[in-house]
C-alpha cells in the first residue's frame, strides 16, 4: 500500500504531508475570502425563510382578525398591508406644498406691513421720492401675494380631489377622523395641516418615538387591551409573547414582524392601496371611552360561571354558537379530523360516553365538563393530545353569553 | 572575564570565534527543545540515514521528553502497514483531538440557553467568517469519530486482540466506545433546532423505561419532565465537561495500556499470551523517529485535508427550524448511532428493549475477553467468534433499519405524500415541493388529473373536462371551502382549474408528475384521488402553495385498510336519518312524539350509494429569496 501511494519513503511522507497541509490552508483561506458573499447570502435567505415562518403564523393566529390579505375587518381590527401604517401619506404632497406656500405668504405679508408702518409713520414721514417707491413695492408684494393664494387654493384643491379618490375608504367609517376634514374648503387651512401633520401616518398618530419595526414587534409582545374600546366588535389584541404570557417565542415574534415589514411598498403605495385597507387604526379619542361598557368576560371559574347561568337564566343559542365556534374563535381551526385536538363532531356523545365514566369527572355534568375544558384547558388533556396547546385565555376572551352558546352549539354535536 | 559564575556566550565567542559559537549554541538549544537529539541528529534522521552517534539518540526523547514518553520507541513491523490496524485506533485519537479544537472554537460563540442558543448558530452562519466550517467539520467529526471508534471495536475483535493479556485494554475501549456515544449524542441538543430537541427528546425517554431509578435518572438528565433551559444546560455541561474528562482519563488508560502491552499483531503472527511490544526482533522494529513520526505527520496532514475538502463541498451540518416542544416533526428519529435501539423498540416491551436488551448487548461485550476461550487467535479457529462478530454487525445494521421513521409507524398516506412533497431542509434533503424555482411558481390551481387523461387528448380538455365534473359533484366547493378553513384569502380562492404551462414552469411540471405518482401508488387507502397544488400570491416575493388531496374514504382499522371478501377495499358510505312512515305515509312518532328515523345509505341518480369524500391540505410559504433549489 505504502508503496503504491509512493509514501515508503521520509522524504516521500514529508513531501506528501506538507502538500496536503498547504492544500488544506489554501482551501481554508479560499473558504475565508468567499465568507463575507457566503455570510451576506445565508442572511438574505434566513430572512428569506423568517418571512414564510411569518406568514405561517400570521395565517394560523393573525388572519382571523387581521384579514387573510391583511387588510383588517371593520370594526375588529386594522389592517396591516395598509399604506398608512408603513407611513404613506396619500396627500403628503399637497400639505407640503400648502405649507410652503403659507410660508411664504407669510413672509410676503410681513413685509408688505413693514413698508405700510414705515409709509404711515407721522413722526418720521418718508420723503416724497420713498413714499413713491414704497408704494410701488406694495402693489409688487400683493401682487406676489395673490400668486400664493392662488398657489395655496389650488394645492387645497389637489388635496381635496386625492381625499375625494379615497372616499371609498373614509365614507365607510374606516377612517373617522378623517371625516372631521371632509370640510377641507372651509376649514381653516392651518387646522387642516395640524390635523394631517399628527395623523397623516400610523406613528405619527400613536407618537410613537421609535421606528416602525419596535412599533411592531412591541405590539406583538404586549398586545392591545385598549383595542376593545376602539373596536367594539374586536375582542382585544392578546400579548402574543411568552415574555408577557402569550404562546410566542422571541424568534417567532421576529418572524411575524418580518412578514408584517414584508408588506412595505416604499414610494410603490398608491390609492388603490389604501381603498383596498378595510379598517384603519384608530387613537384612543382623549380619555373617553365607549358609553357602553364591554361585558364582562366569563372568567374561569367554572362553578361560578355555571351558577350565574342559572341564575341569570343565561340561555345559549346554538346557532351564534357555531358562528363564535367556526369564525369568531376558531376553535374549528385545531377541532377538525381529531389530528391535533378532538374532532368537534361526536363531542356531546364521546364526553357523555368515554369522559364522564373516568373516576375524576364523577359527578359531571356534559356542561360542566365543556366549561371547565373551555375555560381552563390545562386541566385534564385527552391522552393522545399535547398538553398547552389550547390557549387558556378563551374564560377572558368570551362573555357568559358567548360561552353558554358554544356549550349549546356543542352539546348539538352527538 | 564574566561576572557571572559560568562562562557567558561573549567569552565562548572570545573563546572560539563567533560562528562556532553560534552553531553550538542553537544546537545546544534543539537538543534541550527534543529532549535529547541535537541538528546532525534531526538531519540524519530526517534524511533516512542511521544514527551516527552512540548509544541511539533517537530514544532519548522518550526516555527523557515528556510528550514522547507516551508513545513507544519502536513499533514492530507488522503493525505499520494499512491491515492489521487500518489505522483505526490513531484515527480515533485523531478525532479526540480535532473535535477539542473545534469545539473549544464553536464554544466561544454559543451560549447554553433555549432563547440564545438558535441565535448563536445563526449568529456563527451569518457573521462569523469560517464560523459555517468549523461547525461542519465539528459535526461530521463527531459522526466520523463515533463510526471510527465502532469500527476500532469490530476490528479488535475480528482480529481476536482482546485476548489476554488485552483483555482489559478491551474493556476501557468499551468505556470509550460509550463515552463517544454520549457524547456525540450530548452535542445533539446544543443547536436548539427542532432535529435535535426531537432526536434527544426520543434517545432520552428511552433511559426513563429503566425501572424504579428511570423516571428520576430522566428528571436528573432533563432538569424538568420536558427538555428546557436546564436540560439544554446540563447536556452542555456533560458536552463541554464531565464527558471530555472521563473520555480523556480513559483514553490515557487505554493506550497506555496498548504502549505496554505492544500493538497485537496479525493473528497468524503472535499467540495468545505473548506480549508483542517486550520482544520485538531488531530487523522487525521500526523507529518512532523518524519512520512512524512522518507517517503520524503525513496522515494528520491528509486527514485534516479530507475532512476539509468534504466540509467545503459535500457536508453541511444541518440547522433545521427553531426547537418548539409543540410541534412533533413528522418522521423524528435518534441520531442514527442509537438507531438499533430505536428499532429494538418496536419490537415490543419498553423496558426490556430499550434498556436491558442495550445493557445486555454491552454487558456481552465487555465480557467478550472472557467468553472467548478459544486458545487461538487464527481465524479458522475461531469461527464462533466471527459468525457472532458477523451476526452483530447484520442485527444491528436491521434493528437501525427499524428503527427509521418508514419502518412500522402509522401515518395515513395522504399526510405522508403531502409531508414527502413539502418538508422542510432535514439531513441534507428537503421536499421536492420547495425547490420549484421561484420564477416557475406560476400563480393558479392545477391538478394531478391533468396527467390522468385519455391518450392524445390536450391538458386544456383535460382540465376542462376535470372541471366540469369536480364543479358538478361538489368536489371543487369541498377543496375551496377547506383553503377557507386554511384562512386562504377570499380573493385568492381559486374559480377553476388550469393546465400546467409546460414551457414557463417544466420544474412545476415535474413535482406534478411525482405528486401524480405518489397518489397512484396508494390505489387501496386512497381509492379516486386527486391532487392538486394552488399557487397563490402572497406578498411581494413571497407565494403560498396548497397542496390538496381528495378520495373517496376507505375503513381503515389500526392503520391497515381493511379488505372485503372480494379482496377489495372497503369503502364507507354517506348515510343520512330518513323518517320512518307508516303504511299510510304518515310519519311515525315514538312514545315522546319526535319522530322515528332510521339510518339509510344516501344514492345518487342511479341508485348507487356516494362514498364519503374526504379531503386533506397543507400549505407552505415560500420566498424569493429562501433559496431552497440551490
Amino acid at each position: 500500500m505504502g508503496r503504491l501511494l509512493f509514501i515508503n519513503t521520509i522524504d516521500s511522507r514529508i513531501l506528501a504531508g506538507i502538500t496536503m497541509f498547504v492544500g488544506m490552508m489554501i482551501l481554508v483561506g479560499w473558504v475565508a475570502i468567499n465568507e463575507e458573499s457566503r455570510m451576506q447570502s445565508f442572511v438574505r435567505q434566513h430572512n428569506g425563510r423568517s418571512i414564510e415562518r411569518g406568514a405561517e403564523l400570521f395565517a394560523s393566529l393573525c388572519s382571523e382578525c387581521h384579514g387573510e390579505e391583511g387588510y383588517g375587518q371593520g370594526d375588529r381590527a386594522p389592517g396591516l398591508n395598509n399604506p398608512h401604517l408603513f407611513g404613506y401619506d396619500a396627500v403628503g404632497a399637497q400639505t407640503a406644498a400648502i405649507t410652503l406656500a403659507n410660508r411664504a405668504l407669510v413672509r410676503l405679508n410681513d413685509n408688505s406691513e413693514t413698508l405700510l408702518a414705515e409709509f404711515t409713520d407721522a413722526e418720521n414721514p418718508p420723503s416724497e421720492a420713498r413714499q413713491t417707491e414704497i408704494l410701488a413695492a406694495i402693489e409688487d408684494l400683493e401682487a406676489q401675494i395673490e400668486e400664493q393664494q392662488a398657489a395655496i387654493t389650488a394645492a387645497v384643491a389637489q388635496r381635496v380631489e386625492a381625499l375625494n379618490s379615497l372616499d371609498t375608504a373614509t365614507d365607510n367609517d374606516l377612517f373617522p377622523l378623517w371625516d372631521t376634514v371632509v370640510d377641507i374648503e372651509t376649514t381653516a387651512v392651518d387646522e387642516v395641516e395640524v390635523f394631517f401633520n399628527t395623523n397623516g401616518t400610523r406613528l405619527a398618530q400613536v407618537g410613537w418615538a421609535g421606528d416602525l419595526h419596535g412599533y411592531i414587534v412591541t405590539t406583538l409582545i404586549h398586545g392591545r387591551p385598549g383595542s376593545v374600546n376602539v373596536y367594539p366588535n374586536g375582542t382585544g389584541m392578546a400579548a402574543w409573547s411568552q415574555t408577557a404570557g402569550g404562546p410566542l417565542r422571541q424568534d417567532q415574534i421576529e418572524d411575524l414582524a418580518a412578514y408584517i415589514m414584508n408588506w412595505d411598498k416604499g414610494e410603490g403605495w398608491t390609492t388603490e392601496d389604501f381603498i383596498a385597507v378595510q379598517q384603519y387604526g384608530k387613537p384612543l379619542a382623549d380619555g373617553s371611552l365607549p358609553s357602553e361598557p364591554p361585558p364582562p368576560p366569563a372568567g374561569d371559574d367554572v362553578a361560578g360561571i355555571l351558577a350565574r347561568w342559572a341564575a341569570e337564566e343565561v340561555v345559549g343559542s346554538a346557532t351564534s354558537g357555531e358562528l363564535l365556534y367556526d369564525a369568531e374563535y376558531g376553535c374549528t381551526d385545531c377541532h377538525r379530523n381529531g389530528a391535533s385536538a378532538p374532532d368537534t363532531v361526536g363531542t356531546a356523545s364521546r364526553i357523555l360516553n368515554e369522559r364522564l365514566t373516568l373516576p375524576q369527572f364523577a359527578g359531571y355534568t356534559v356542561e360542566q365538563y365543556l366549561v371547565e375544558s373551555i375555560t381552563r384547558p390545562g386541566d385534564y388533556v385527552v391522552d393522545s393530545y399535547s398538553s398547552g396547546l389550547m390557549p387558556s385565555n378563551f374564560g377572558v376572551r368570551m362573555t357568559d353569553q358567548q360561552l353558554a352558546d358554544i356549550v349549546a352549539y356543542l352539546l348539538t354535536q352527538e | 572575564m564574566s561576572i557571572l559564575p559560568f562562562p557567558s556566550f561573549l567569552d565562548d565567542v572570545k573563546e572560539k570565534g563567533f560562528k562556532k559559537a553560534v552553531f553550538e549554541g542553537i544546537d545546544d538549544s534543539v537538543e534541550r527543545l527534543t529532549a535529547g537529539l541535537n541538528v546532525q541528529d534531526l538531519r540524519e534522521a530526517f534524511r533516512g540515514e542511521s544514527p551516527s552517534r552512540r548509544p541511539n539518540p533517537r530514544l532519548t526523547p522518550h526516555a527523557d521528553g515528556f510528550w514522547l514518553h507516551m508513545r513507544p520507541s519502536y513499533f514492530n513491523r507488522d503493525v505499520t502497514g494499512i491491515y492489521p490496524t487500518f489505522r483505526l485506533g490513531w484515527l480515533s485519537s485523531y478525532f479526540v483531538f480535532f473535535e477539542t479544537i473545534t469545539g473549544i472554537l464553536l464554544m466561544l460563540w454559543y451560549t447554553p440557553s433555549p432563547e440564545i442558543a438558535y441565535g448563536d448558530m445563526l449568529t456563527i452562519l451569518s457573521n462569523v467568517p469560517l464560523g459555517q466550517l468549523m461547525r461542519d467539520m465539528h459535526r461530521l467529526g463527531a459522526e466520523f469519530m463515533v463510526a471510527v471508534v465502532a469500527l476500532h471495536m469490530m476490528r479488535t475483535w475480528i482480529t481476536g486482540s482482546y485476548k489476554k493479556p488485552r483483555q482489559f485494554t478491551w474493556f476501557t475501549g468499551l468505556l470509550l466506545l460509550v463515552i463517544t456515544g454520549f457524547l456525540s449524542f450530548s452535542g445533539y441538543l446544543l443547536p436548539w433546532d427542532q432535529l435535535s430537541l426531537w432526536a434527544v427528546t426520543i434517545g432520552a425517554s428511552m433511559a426513563e423505561a429503566t425501572p424504579v431509578v428511570g423516571e428520576q435518572v430522566n428528571l436528573l438528565l432533563r432538569g424538568a419532565p420536558e427538555l428546557g433551559a436546564n436540560g439544554l444546560l446540563r447536556f452542555y455541561l456533560l458536552h463541554v465537561l464531565l464527558l471530555p474528562a472521563l473520555l480523556f482519563v480513559f483514553f490515557g488508560v487505554h493506550y497506555y495500556k496498548v504502549v505496554i502491552h505492544g500493538h497485537s499483531l496479525p493473528p497468524r503472527r503472535e499467540n495468545i499470551g505473548e506480549d508483542s511490544a517486550k520482544r520485538v526482533p531488531l530487523d522487525k522494529r521500526v523507529y518512532f523517529i523518524p519512520d512512524m513520526l512522518t507517517y503520524e505527520l503525513m496522515w494528520l496532514g491528509a486527514t485534516t485535508f479530507i475532512i476539509t475538502v468534504l466540509c467545503i463541498w459535500f457536508y453541511h451540518a444541518p440547522l433545521e427550524n427553531h426547537a418548539d416542544p409543540q410541534v412533533t416533526p413528522l418522521g423524528t428519529t435518534a441520531p442514527w448511532y442509537f438507531l438499533w435501539i430505536q428499532g429494538a423498540l418496536k419490537l415490543g416491551d419498553k423496558f426490556f428493549w430499550g434498556v436491558a436488551f442495550p445493557t445486555i448487548a454491552l454487558g456481552g461485550l465487555a465480557l467478550l475477553p472472557y467468553l472467548d476461550v478459544t486458545p487461538s487467535r487464527r481465524f479458522s479457529h475461531r469461527r464462533i467468534m466471527l459468525t457472532l462478530a458477523m451476526l452483530l454487525v447484520s442485527v444491528s445494521t436491521v434493528l437501525s433499519y427499524m428503527g427509521l421513521a418508514k419502518f412500522a409507524v402509522q401515518t395515513s398516506a395522504e399526510t405522508e405524500i403531502v409531508h414527502e412533497l413539502t418538508f422542510e431542509p432535514a439531513h441534507s434533503k428537503v421536499g421536492v415541493g420547495r425547490t420549484i424555482p421561484y420564477s416557475q411558481m406560476v400563480v393558479g390551481a392545477y391538478t394531478t388529473a391533468e396527467l390522468h387523461g385519455r391518450d392524445g387528448m390536450a391538458a386544456s380538455d383535460i382540465i376542462a373536462e376535470f372541471n366540469a365534473e369536480t364543479m358538478a359533484n361538489g368536489q371543487f366547493d369541498q377543496m375551496v371551502q377547506e383553503l377557507k378553513n386554511q384562512h386562504l384569502g377570499a380573493n385568492q380562492l381559486p374559480l377553476r382549474f388550469r393546465a400546467v404551462p409546460p414551457d414557463e414552469a417544466p420544474k412545476l411540471m415535474q413535482v406534478i408528475e411525482e405528486f401524480a405518482h405518489h397518489l397512484d401508488e396508494e390505489p387501496d387507502e386512497l381509492p379516486n384521488v386527486w391532487g392538486a397544488l394552488v399557487i397563490t400570491d402572497n406578498q411581494a416575493g413571497l407565494k403560498r402553495l396548497d397542496w390538496i388531496v381528495s378520495w373517496d374514504s376507505v375503513l381503515i382499522e389500526g392503520g391497515d385498510v381493511q379488505y372485503d371478501d372480494a379482496g377489495e377495499p372497503i369503502l364507507l358510505y354517506q348515510y343520512q336519518d330518513v323518517p320512518q312512515l307508516d303504511s299510510a305515509g304518515e310519519a311515525l312518532l315514538d312514545e315522546a312524539g319526535a319522530p322515528l328515523t332510521s339510518r339509510e345509505l344516501v344514492l345518487d341518480e342511479d341508485g348507487n350509494p356516494i362514498p364519503i369524500r374526504r379531503i386533506y391540505s397543507d400549505h407552505l410559504f415560500i420566498h424569493k429569496a429562501s433559496a431552497y433549489f440551490d
